[in-house]
């Protein structure tokens, strides 16, 4: 209780409250610009909170997290695009909807379906996170090391259809993560010589290069002639939703919430999965199934309650476990590090009163994203009017200054563009970004602690499986990437007949 | 000359290459005094060793278990939309290389104008106001970094 209302005192503050609409702002903008994700928005503004006191700066990137996973929605529903892929399931019957002049009521319902998700996710994490953080607190060396093994077996379910391609999207990661000075013993490695790599890869420069300059390449092809996608603001009517389209809506936006935080609740998972399966059961116990599909507006409900109730459920495991469940909280885990708090057991007993403050701060966030949403509707056909090739400079123009500002040299520049080149190569190739990534966050823990622990045993094995809760969550590992390597199989075999 | 070849083929093969090339570096590269099992050497080795195993793997998920496009190189190729579409990411990254090395001697505005121009008549843009509107962000960047930021840019 004492740290509760510590964190309602820190909340509180005006300069707290006021980055939280100015992060969905940004999130919202960033999100309905198609080829911007929140992901990237969250990178981009890294930089900007270096200044920022920790409370601050997670506050104003969790707002861009949640502005941006509802604002993905705008595009979805005015140009047939989805801005970030939590919004996929989206499309389904928000563009008819626009199609049929009924844009503006389904921006609404998005905007509120969006809302109640979110709120419900985040009194999910307010009062569950808790309770398992103090079971965490139990946790030596082996079950933090079984706990970053489990973090990483997130891989099977981000890796698309090749669990190898995700295993050596993995192995990479944990190769970049041990480039530098190695915290034990003070040996140099992998530094080929270069003395500015003694302090290994900066995390936040990993990011730009890997996520922001990949998608800049990525978008090299882009033709202004042809690609660019836009809607008249004149089609958004005025069009209101009815009292009778509320009451329908209440049960698929209940069942998506609900979807939404076990969902997102489970690692290597997130938004889009949440968004689908929610559309799916409300489209199944529907009374009229067939409307689905043809601007249903309870399938927009269905689809938007479940992805931002994934947002505020992913972070569950993350501040507990210190496991991120998709990208964009491997990037907040990021965010979290580079402000000096190690999500994970410790996280509560430490910096209780801040994290408090985080967890109530998402309930505001969900509140301020009502108003500010309700009051800019009508701007957002404005915002997916602008053209990509005035973006690209912009967003490159970003991530110069954010790279440069992170250590003041230039060599990060060059290594960004580097990450850039390698993370180009890999998407083309079909590989996910993200199993780099959690190899990157989760290396230095899996090693700390696997070298610990064996220093506790006096160098067996048998620790990791003595112990319960390391055992538990190593079979867990196993089993989830054998269960999603045969998915895949199967899925595969299902095809190829 | 005609090529058989997916994905899986490409990056197994790429990865093989340089998982075994890491491989053979820890030795140089991780001088290590640690006389133990566990020592600076374990977590990279384990890595590499698994980025070289796993693109084996790739490898022959590629070469057997996955549909495969096919290519015909001929003199057209060259000559192709498609090699076009390739020559431009090209040329983009060329555009960054070229920035990197000026910006330590142009300074941060000076480079990043001429980079936005760059880019701006790569995607051939031609109303003005297209122009401005990134040339001002570069203003606006510098001024926030520099000034409210107090983060200095070269």
């Amino acid at each position: 209780m004492e740290q509760f209302l510590g964190g309602l005192s820190i909340l509180m503050q005006w300069q707290n409250l006021l980055v939280i609409p100015l992060g969905l702002a940004i999130g919202i903008v960033v999100g309905a610009i198609p080829g911007l994700t929140s992901d990237l928005g969250i990178i981009l503004c890294i930089p900007l909170t270096y200044g920022m006191d920790p409370t601050m700066a997670i506050l104003m990137l969790l707002a861009i997290y949640c502005g941006g996973t509802y604002g993905g929605s705008i595009t979805a529903i005015l140009i047939n695009t989805p801005g970030t892929s939590a919004n996929a399931a989206t499309l389904f019957d928000g563009y008819p909807m626009t199609v049929k002049g009924q844009a503006f009521k389904a921006l609404q319902m998005a905007l509120f379906a969006s809302t109640i998700g979110g709120l419900i996710s985040a009194f999910a994490l307010l009062f569950l996170a808790p309770l398992i953080a103090k079971i965490t607190l139990l946790f030596g060396p082996a079950e933090y090391f079984a706990l970053a093994v489990f973090g990483l077996s997130v891989i099977a379910g981000v890796s698309n259809n090749s669990i190898f391609k995700g295993l050596i999207g993995a192995c990479i990661g944990l190769f970049m993560a041990t480039v530098g000075v190695d915290n034990i013993s003070g040996t140099a490695r992998f530094i080929f010589g270069q003395r500015k790599l003694m302090a290994g890869i900066d995390l936040i420069i990993a990011l730009i290069g890997m996520f922001a300059i990949s998608e800049i390449l990525m978008k090299s092809k882009y033709n202004p002639k042809t690609d660019h996608k836009s809607i008249s603001a004149s089609a958004i009517t005025k069009d209101k939703i009815t009292k009778d389209e509320y009451r329908r809506c209440w049960k698929p936006i209940g069942l998506g919430s609900l979807i939404g935080v076990i969902i997102g609740a489970t690692p290597g998972t997130g938004g889009g999965l949440a968004a689908f399966i929610s559309y799916n059961q409300t489209k199944q116990s529907s009374k009229h199934p067939e409307t689905f599909g043809h601007g249903e507006i309870e399938g927009v409900a269905a689809s938007e309650s479940a992805n931002n109730g994934a947002c505020g459920a992913t972070m569950i495991p993350m501040l507990t476990l210190g496991v991120p469940g998709d990208g964009a909280t491997a990037i907040l885990m990021g965010a979290f590090m580079l402000h000096g708090m190690v999500p994970g057991p410790t996280l509560f007993a430490e910096q209780g009163n801040i994290l408090y403050a985080i967890m109530l701060g998402l309930i505001v966030v969900n509140v301020f994203m009502y108003i500010i949403g309700s009051g800019f509707t009508r701007f957002y056909a404005h915002i997916t009017r602008l053209p990509y090739e005035i973006l690209a400079p912009i967003v490159m123009t970003f991530c110069i200054a954010g790279a440069y500002s992170t250590n003041n040299r230039v060599y990060d520049i060059f290594i960004i563009l580097i990450f850039g080149i390698v993370a180009y190569f890999l998407r083309r190739m079909d590989f996910q970004l993200v199993p780099i990534l959690l190899g990157i966050v989760l290396g230095p823990l899996a090693e700390k602690n696997f070298r610990r622990a064996m220093v506790i045993s006096e160098g067996s094995f048998k620790i990791f499986f003595t112990r319960p809760i390391s055992c538990a969550f190593i079979l867990i590992a196993v089993g989830s990437v054998l269960l999603f390597a045969w998915k895949n199989y199967k899925s595969r075999s299902a095809k190829a007949k | 000359m005609k090529l058989r070849y997916n994905t899986e083929i490409i990056s197994g093969a790429v990865f093989a290459v340089v998982g075994a090339v890491l491989w053979l570096l820890i030795p140089s590269q991780i001088q290590t005094m640690e006389k133990g099992a566990v020592n600076a050497q374990t977590l990279p080795r384990i890595a590499i060793g698994g980025m070289f195993i796993f693109a084996i793997g790739l490898l022959l998920e590629g070469l057997f278990a996955r549909e495969k496009k096919e290519l015909v190189i001929t003199a057209d190729s060259f000559r192709s939309g498609a090699f076009k579409k390739e020559l431009r990411s090209i040329v983009y990254c060329l555009f960054l290389v070229a920035y990197c090395l000026i910006i330590q001697p142009l300074g941060f505005v000076v480079s990043t104008v001429l980079l936005v121009l760059a880019v701006m008549l790569y995607y051939g843009a031609r109303k003005w106001y297209y122009y401005a509107i990134p040339l001002a962000m570069v203003g606006i960047v510098y001024y926030v970094f520099k000034v409210l930021l107090h983060v200095s840019l070269p």
